[in-house]
């Protein structure tokens, strides 16, 4: 594996980005990044400008209104860039299927690595998820 | 041929400051761990962030000056290299310090700010512009009381602005910081250094919630590498200087060895207590804090050094 | 002026444009207008009465499309809520959002939702949803049918 590639796994620089969710997993997100679960010793930081980022840490189901605006901010994040889909609506839109605003799930928009389910998902899930992404990626 | 001359420039000035400056970026962050009770980064972790910003794209925005967008970091580099190696060519050489460069000194200083600020203007996005002008008003603001806390050892020292004089004054009289007006010239000149540094307090042009990091939001890859480098760097190379002007220089001798690293960590590590204990001050707030409170201050400590305290 | 005396006041001057009046608990008041008073009735209870309006809300109901306005009189604990039920096939009923600012959008998103047309308002744009939706058709109405072919609503499993 490229020496660039396991740098960007010992220093993941996350970007949180919300498409239309009910802003409780933009909380747990929050949560994550506090002082008491400490991701700063993985090497995550949470990246001010979405060209300074690594990891799209993704909440919400993408209303109609946020595809275009996902699809921009997907091209302005340098490559490599992993995503993370946290919640049930990133990853299928749990109960909001049928619902009139929310065409397609994430992964038809933009490629997902790691679904982290749960509504919303605990802050320890989400460490896990995001430690689970690096070692499918350092591992192929 | 003298081979000093290069090879200061190149180990000294620009590998040697680039390893201390990554470990001071991580005594930074981990004394900021400890303060906040958690386990912080490892020791590499500056490093890694560096190496991995370099395996990245680096994406133009369209509309901005190309040239100057990517000139900009390696003008800031340029500035903390330079003054890095005559920093260290007056330790390891005191006979290559000239009459004079004080002054290089304090006004290479200045140019990794204005590699900021041109990177920011470069950017074409208004928060770039935002950034830039409040790093701008703060640069204005700081020098001055940051030029009379430095003018305090020159006088101590018999008015040479040559710093081998400066350094041996303090070896025959003792630190400048030993007396009043070297205290209250340390205090200002350890203010000016949080706003150049860009840290908490005054780190308003590159407020993380307010303006998304200000001048830096459009950088990546590489260039970001070089702005954070140099911002390393520099954060090694200012507690060096105020080691070399009022805490007695750093003796590379024996035992004076663990002397001068204590000076030095101890100097970095107030740094990053006053970081971490203050909130963020508004631009406006900042700038009359520098022109009013602390300029006094300054002008206060080199009225006494004048009077011979 | 007190609850009682605030009701007899309403009854007593839009007498023929109150189809109901229902005194529903100390605190609140359901009354039923008709359609047409809605510009002097909503004025006369925001200004003169110094009501403070709450929220607009409306719904689709299985014979007629009804909107409630939600006014509280603060001094005397009172809500007033002013019913207008409009026919389905034409759901028209005149703005009220240049009296009470607050009606601005919410009348805006009545109308793109519900399609309820608001006779003179000062700016019927669309508020929620985007560009490429296609006119005429209404999410939140009972009768509304997905038109999006592209859209993916099967679980995959």
């Amino acid at each position: 594996m490229s020496m660039t590639l396991k740098a960007l796994l010992k220093s993941p620089w996350v970007f949180h980005l919300s498409t239309g969710s009910c802003n409780n997993c933009d909380i747990e997100v929050l949560d994550c990044l506090t002082p008491r679960f400490d991701v700063e010793r993985f090497g995550i930081l949470l990246a001010g400008s979405i060209r300074h980022s690594d990891v799209l840490l993704v909440t919400g189901s993408c209303n109609r209104m946020s595809v275009e605006r996902l699809k921009k901010l997907y091209d302005q994040v340098p490559k490599p860039c992993l995503v993370v889909g946290i919640g049930t609506c990133a990853g299928s839109r749990g109960v909001f299927i049928d619902s009139y605003n929310c065409p397609v799930p994430l992964d038809h928009i933009i490629p997902v690595d790691v679904y982290i389910p749960g509504c919303p998902p605990k802050p320890e899930a989400i460490i896990a998820g995001v430690v689970k992404l690096i070692q499918k990626v350092g591992n192929g | 041929m003298n081979y000093f001359y290069p090879v200061n420039l190149i180990v000294f000035g620009f590998l040697l400051t680039a390893l201390l400056g990554l470990i001071s970026s991580w005594v930074d962050r981990k004394v900021t761990a400890m303060v906040q009770y958690r386990v912080g980064p490892p020791l590499l972790q500056p490093l890694v962030d560096i190496v991995k910003l370099l395996g990245k794209e680096t994406l133009v925005p369209a509309g901005a000056s190309r040239g100057a967008f990517l000139l900009a970091p390696l003008v800031g580099l340029a500035g903390v290299v330079a003054s890095s190696t005559v920093l260290w060519g007056n330790l390891l050489r005191p006979s290559t310090s000239f009459a004079g460069d004080w002054i290089v000194i304090l006004y290479l200083l200045t140019v990794p700010s204005l590699g900021i600020i041109l990177g920011g203007f470069a950017s074409r996005n208004p928060l770039a512009s935002l950034g830039a002008s409040r790093e701008m008003k703060l640069v204005l603001s700081y020098e001055l009381p940051f030029v009379l806390a430095m003018l305090v050892p020159v006088i101590r020292s018999g008015g040479s602005i040559r710093l081998g004089d400066i350094l041996s004054s303090q070896f025959a009289n003792g630190a400048n910081a030993g007396s009043l007006s070297g205290i209250i010239a340390l205090v200002v000149a350890v203010l000016c250094i949080q706003a150049k540094l860009a840290l908490v307090p005054f780190d308003a042009p590159e407020a993380e919630t307010e303006i998304v990091s200000g001048p830096l939001i459009e950088y990546s890859g590489a260039a970001l590498a070089v702005y954070r480098l140099a911002k390393n760097m520099l954060l090694f190379v200012l507690p060096f200087f105020l080691g070399i002007m009022f805490l007695g220089g750093f003796r590379l001798h024996g035992i004076e060895i663990l002397w001068s690293v204590l000076k030095f960590v101890g100097v970095l590590a107030l740094i990053t207590v006053i970081r971490n204990t203050n909130p963020r001050v508004r631009i406006d707030q900042a700038t009359r804090f520098f022109w009013g409170p602390v300029a006094i201050l300054g002008a206060a400590a080199v009225v006494l050094a004048l009077l011979g305290l | 002026m007190t609850r009682e005396e605030v009701i007899a006041d309403l009854q007593s001057r839009f007498g023929d444009d109150i189809v109901e009046l229902v005194d529903k608990s100390h605190n609140r008041v359901y009354m039923e207008i008709n359609p047409r008073a809605i510009t002097w009735v909503g004025t006369y209870i925001f200004r003169d009465l110094h009501a403070r309006f709450n929220i607009a809300s409306a719904t689709d109901m299985p014979h007629h499309m009804e909107i409630l306005y939600h006014f509280t009189i603060e001094d005397i604990d009172l809500m007033v809520n002013v019913r207008v039920k409009l026919p389905k096939d034409a759901p028209k009923i005149h703005s009220l959002a240049s009296a009470i600012w607050a009606l601005d959008w919410i009348e805006r998103e009545m109308h793109e939702l519900l399609g309820i047309e608001f006779i003179g308002h000062p700016d019927p744009r669309r508020l929620l949803l985007p560009d490429s939706w296609p006119e005429g058709v209404y999410p939140l109405r009972q009768d509304y049918r997905e038109w999006d072919k592209t859209a993916v609503r099967d679980r995959g499993v």
